[in-house]
């Protein structure tokens, strides 16, 4: 994944120079925003540097980052998944649907685990065997989801979130948050499986161009059929870990999660264009939107701004990572 | 008209122009020639304006010009043809033919009858009677290059720059081009006529120059220079040295591969060939004969609608690329970067992709060993890179195909299918392709090569076979290879 | 199959739905079929059609512009916000609405081109901004439309809605642009194949601000409709019309990969989207299933215009 070094022959050029920056940007901006960020939240404001606000931060960070690693499983496929907002809703819903006791945690696992199966099925069978675009096919299930879940809780959820789902979201051990340890576990599961295993191997394989993983002797369409289930389960177990921070539960839950998933894997140099991406990216994009958001609250700055940086943030990753077209390469 | 002097042009790991210097004067049909990999395709696009050179200038119409983008060039009178063409496939033949320049009524509006109208009589001047309507999708390879050129005669063209424009039409059709060529000559336009046929050169072009590796070798007139001598400028070498030597008993070996009245999709009609071990079969033939999609068929990327394939002695009616793979088999497609190549992946990922199993320990990938494996052939091969873990795409395309053709033969038992193997690689390279091929063929294995240069086919070649609208022509063996013998069969009537 | 019926497949498919809907509608209710329900149906299109005729035109140019419900939102807040009551200021907010929904769709395309970033990407921040805009204008419902301003949504010209007429107009307008201009027609050829239009030329600044500055324009005009039918500007109006806009743009025959289709269509699938929603209305269908059927209406449509595979 190497920049395009500048010739010398352009880099005499005022622009160049820009451009230099820019690229070197790109390579170590990943790594560097996140001690930076940090930093300037220290600087702002003396909580932020507290155990306390840290634990928070945890706390937010476990379920955006679960659901960040599930997208960009079907980023790097060249997908999109829109229906995870929507998945982690119903499984919330599910959380509430059973006696509310712990007895019934097994059940809503799996029916939790069943539904995202099923969904993701949909998404791959829809992507790969009908040629839908993915925006399209996962919008259309993010609808389904909701239309199910309203038809279901008649617009009025009800129920208790069983005691041992509202430790796992909200508790900790030791001033870390139980979902951390959730999503360590799964972070590093979900590390080696992209990483260093055939399957994640194929993965790239296919996103980088479908047609090269045929020809290989792939099943391109089995591979993305499954990024599209990984992306499911994931955003079905960020619901159940929203609902017990939640508490209560609402057909909401998760609102705004898909297309903050998409930006926190822009952010961490996952490309839309698909072929290239990390867990480590990922899990950087997520913490890069949670630490903005928690120094835009701390500072006092209303939620609107929240939302303008949002957008900017996105904005600038993208164009950082972005490709010039012009110079296309050597045949 | 232009002056181009002291061009260079460097991408990373690669100088693809070293000093190039050209001049086509007005009025003049100019031929560039060169293989593959001597740097035309990128001395195109500086014309165009696609690319701005490193070094060098560039004159047109005695003023110097630094064009930012093809539109800026065009603006000027310069135009291109693209070998890949620049269609829209979506559009009509009229749309595609006036696009940028839609004839407009005296409200300023575009006007689609005269649009219709007068894209039917452009097309008619070139000789072809197309449907201005028509979606250029549904069109024939052979049409859709008509509407480029016709696209070209639309406006104020000073320089016409035709890519391989014969690559996709024959007889007829390129005597009609040549005639509106040398009209447009007459009327004080130039062309530069990039081109692999030199008989077409010959018959066509004022002055000739002659690329390789990226340098210039030399400019003449066509009437003082003979074939011979402009191949040798153009391979800096004999012929000889180039293509290894042919063993006498390379037809002798058992089948391999057979196929019994093949059909794929609409492209494959008919066809009925058999391959035996050790020997190497050129499937000739012109651009849209159907030769890539039945690689790609047998090798299970494509359906096969009708007909059988038999590997060895099974037989099959539908076969998928993992099936092809067990069996031994290899392809190496035409599409190097889109199908051949994990491009954002390194080396030894390309190198173990279609035998992932192979490098698999329980379920992971044991990385120390791909390295190693990716190493061997690295070596073995003289593949220019870091080592095992250098990124595909920063290598040049001799490199990459390099890795491609490694990667196959490593695994290959029955048969290798290559299409256009050497298209857009250095010199150097193609030498070492061709000896792997020799080799694997002394080992037993079949090699079916699809190939438009036709140099490569009569120097490599124990047997060709020629293919035209799907269905198969002629075979010819020995002293029968001939360019001409090829060139009639692939744009002859009869089926074999 | 003869050309002339694969071109217009999806239009007619739309059409046929539409005649199917009424049928059924037919056997349900008496009301379904009168004139008046027509009308009905015709007026509950009208915010859909109009945002969803600028996305039409940015899907048909390779892109996609998830902006529109922020925009939608801002120009409905702006609109009740700064007439506030004065019918005087009537006319000059509407004209400042709509050249501010028009600079904003520039400012889009001029992001996408100067930044070489793709339009998903940047319209799903610049949405992001534009909310945080318009929350910072107004956390709640904000302002008061007078009396007159309502008829946009209310009124009647010639018995016809004159709000959905307005959208009608509209997109005759724009459909007309996009055949007898010839930056329209090099929409088409941009959304074809981006890299052809870059190789023969066309001026692909120019085509990308006409299309997001339209769609921007569109968005205005939706935000404009919804401060005359609601009264008041509310800062989350917009929220749900972003993904909503694409619907009715595939359904009516434009590929989400660009290069064919057009408003024509579109606007029918919005019809059709209204009129299935008016009938499980006449079938006394719950709101909750409702979201069901639009959702599987959306399924069976795409499993159906199987879309033209982009292999790159």
């Amino acid at each position: 994944m190497t920049e395009r070094l500048s010739s010398s022959a352009e880099l005499a050029h005022p622009a160049a120079a820009f451009k230099s920056v820019r690229s070197w940007l790109a390579r170590y901006g990943m790594v560097v925003v996140l001690p930076i960020l940090l930093g300037l939240g220290g600087v702002m404001s003396p909580a932020f540097l507290s155990a306390d606000n840290f634990s928070n931060l945890l706390l937010q960070f476990a379920p955006l980052a679960i659901v960040a690693m599930g997208q960009s499983f079907v980023m790097i496929v060249r997908g999109l998944d829109l229906s995870v907002a929507s998945m982690m809703a119903t499984t919330a819903v599910i959380s509430t649907s059973f006696s509310g006791t712990d007895r019934d945690i097994a059940n809503i696992f799996a029916a939790s685990f069943i539904v995202a199966v099923a969904v993701g099925l949909l998404n791959g069978f829809l992507v790969t065997k009908r040629q839908v675009s993915p925006f399209l096919a996962t919008l259309a299930t993010m609808i389904l989801l909701q239309g199910f879940r309203f038809a279901y809780t008649q617009g009025a959820p009800s129920g208790n979130v069983p005691p041992l789902l509202r430790v796992l979201g909200s508790a900790k051990i030791g001033g870390i948050p139980y979902n951390s340890l959730v999503l360590l576990i799964v972070a590093v599961a979900l590390a080696i499986v992209l990483h260093r295993s055939a399957f994640g191997r194929r993965i790239f394989i296919v996103g980088g161009s479908p047609v090269t993983g045929r020809l290989f002797g792939i099943r391109s369409d089995l591979v993305m059929v499954a990024c599209y289930v990984i992306s499911s389960c994931l955003a079905a177990l960020a619901g159940l870990i929203l609902s017990g921070y939640v508490g209560l539960v609402d057909n909401w839950v998760g609102q705004g999660y898909e297309l903050d998933s998409i930006v926190a894997c822009v952010v961490g140099r996952v490309s839309l264009k698909g072929g290239r991406g990390s867990i480590l990216g990922a899990l950087t994009g997520a913490a890069v939107l949670v630490v903005i958001a928690n120094e835009v609250l701390l500072l006092g700055v209303p939620i609107q701004v929240q939302l303008i940086i949002k957008g900017a943030v996105i904005v600038i990753a993208a164009a950082l990572y972005a490709r010039r077209e012009a110079s296309s390469g050597y045949t | 008209m232009l002056t181009l002097k002291g061009i260079s042009k460097s991408f990373p790991g690669v100088r693809a122009l070293s000093g190039v210097s050209l001049e086509v004067r007005s009025g003049e049909i100019h031929g560039l020639v060169g293989e593959n990999g001597a740097g035309k395709s990128t001395l195109i696009k500086i014309i165009a304006g696609a690319y701005a050179p490193d070094a060098g200038e560039i004159c047109f119409a005695d003023a110097p010009a630094h064009w930012s983008s093809p539109r800026e060039a065009k603006q000027h009178g310069v135009h291109v043809v693209y070998q890949e063409f620049a269609l829209f496939p979506q559009l009509s033949v009229a749309e595609n033919i006036f696009i940028g320049h839609e004839p407009r009524n005296r409200l300023g509006m575009v006007d689609h009858a005269r649009t219709r109208r007068e894209a039917k009589e452009l097309l008619l001047k070139l000789g072809v009677s197309l449907n201005p309507s028509a979606r250029v999708a549904s069109l024939s390879v052979a049409d859709q290059q008509m509407v480029e050129i016709a696209r070209a005669m639309v406006h104020n063209v000073k320089l016409l720059v035709l890519d391989e424009p014969t690559a996709v039409i024959a007889g007829r059709e390129v005597a009609l081009l040549f005639d509106r060529l040398r009209r447009l000559r007459a009327s004080g336009v130039s062309v530069l006529f990039i081109s692999h046929r030199l008989d077409e050169v010959f018959a066509i072009c004022n002055r000739v120059t002659v690329l390789k590796d990226g340098r210039l070798i030399g400019t003449r007139d066509i009437g003082e220079v003979r074939r011979e001598h402009l191949i040798s400028m153009m391979v800096g070498r004999d012929l000889g040295d180039l293509f290894p030597e042919r063993p006498a008993t390379a037809r002798s070996g058992r089948p391999v591969l057979r196929t019994e009245a093949v059909a794929i999709g609409d492209r494959v009609r008919d066809i009925s060939i058999e391959l035996r071990a050790g020997e190497i079969v050129a499937l000739a033939g012109m651009v849209g004969a159907g030769r890539s999609e039945l690689a790609l068929g047998l090798f299970g990327a494509l359906p096969i609608s009708r007909g059988t394939i038999q590997v060895g002695d099974q037989r099959f009616t539908s076969i998928s690329p993992a099936k092809a793979i067990k069996l031994g088999m290899g392809l190496v497609t035409e599409d190097r970067k889109s199908q051949g190549l994990a491009m954002l992946l390194d080396v030894a990922a390309n190198i173990s992709g279609p035998t992932l199993a192979e490098v698999t320990r329980q379920g992971l990938i044991d990385k120390r060993l791909e390295s190693a494996i990716a190493a061997h052939e690295i070596e073995r091969y003289r593949i220019v890179c870091r080592g095992p873990d250098a990124p595909i795409a920063t290598m040049s395309g001799g490199n990459q195909q390099k890795v491609i053709v490694a990667r196959w033969a490593r695994i290959c038992r029955s048969v290798l299918i290559l299409d256009e193997p050497t298209r857009g690689i250095d010199i150097g390279a193609k030498a070492e392709i061709y000896r792997i091929m020799r080799t694997l063929a002394d080992g037993g294995v079949g090699i079916l090569m699809i190939s438009s240069e036709l140099t490569e086919v009569i120097g490599m070649a124990d047997r060709v076979i020629v293919m035209r609208e799907g269905r198969v022509t002629g075979e010819l063996i020995d002293a029968d290879v001939t360019e001409e013998n090829i060139m009639n069969l692939a744009t002859s009537e009869r089926a074999a | 199959m003869p050309r002339w019926l694969r071109n217009n497949a999806s239009l007619l498919g739309v059409m046929l739905l539409i005649g199917t809907v009424y049928l059924v509608g037919a056997v349900v209710s008496d009301r379904f079929l009168s004139f008046g329900n027509v009308l009905n149906v015709f007026e509950q299109t009208t915010d859909l059609a109009l945002v969803s005729i600028g996305q039409t035109l940015v899907v048909l140019s390779g892109g996609i512009d998830l902006s529109v419900g922020s925009l939608i939102s801002l120009t409905s807040c702006l609109t009740s916000g700064l007439i506030n009551g004065n019918p005087d200021r009537i006319i000059p907010v509407v004209a400042a609405v709509l050249a501010l929904g028009t600079v904003v769709g520039l400012v889009n395309a001029g992001l996408v081109i100067a930044l070489h970033v793709h339009p998903l990407i940047i319209t799903l921040g610049m949405g992001a901004i534009l909310q945080g805009v318009t929350l910072l204008y107004a956390l709640g419902p904000v302002g008061r439309v007078p009396r007159g301003f309502n008829f946009l949504a209310y009124g009647r010209i010639l018995g016809l809605p004159l709000g959905a007429t307005i959208a009608v107009v509209l997109s005759i307008l724009i459909a007309l642009l996009l055949r007898y201009l010839p930056l329209g027609r090099q929409i088409y050829a941009v959304g074809d194949d981006a890299n052809a239009a870059r190789l023969v030329g066309l001026p692909r600044t120019r085509v990308l601000m006409l299309v997001y500055g339209c769609s921007g324009f569109c968005c205005a005009a939706t935000g404009l409709y919804l401060a005359a039918r609601f009264g008041v500007g509310q800062p989350y109006t917009g929220v749900n019309y972003t993904l909503a806009s694409i619907t009715p743009v595939v359904l009516g025959g434009t590929i989400l990969s660009g290069g064919k289709g057009g408003v024509v269509g579109t606007l029918l699938a919005a019809f059709l989207i209204s009129l299935f929603n008016n009938l499980l209305n006449f079938m006394d269908v719950s709101k909750h299933y409702q979201l069901v059927a639009q959702a599987l209406i959306i399924i069976f449509a795409v499993s159906v215009y199987v879309e033209r595979r982009r292999e790159e």
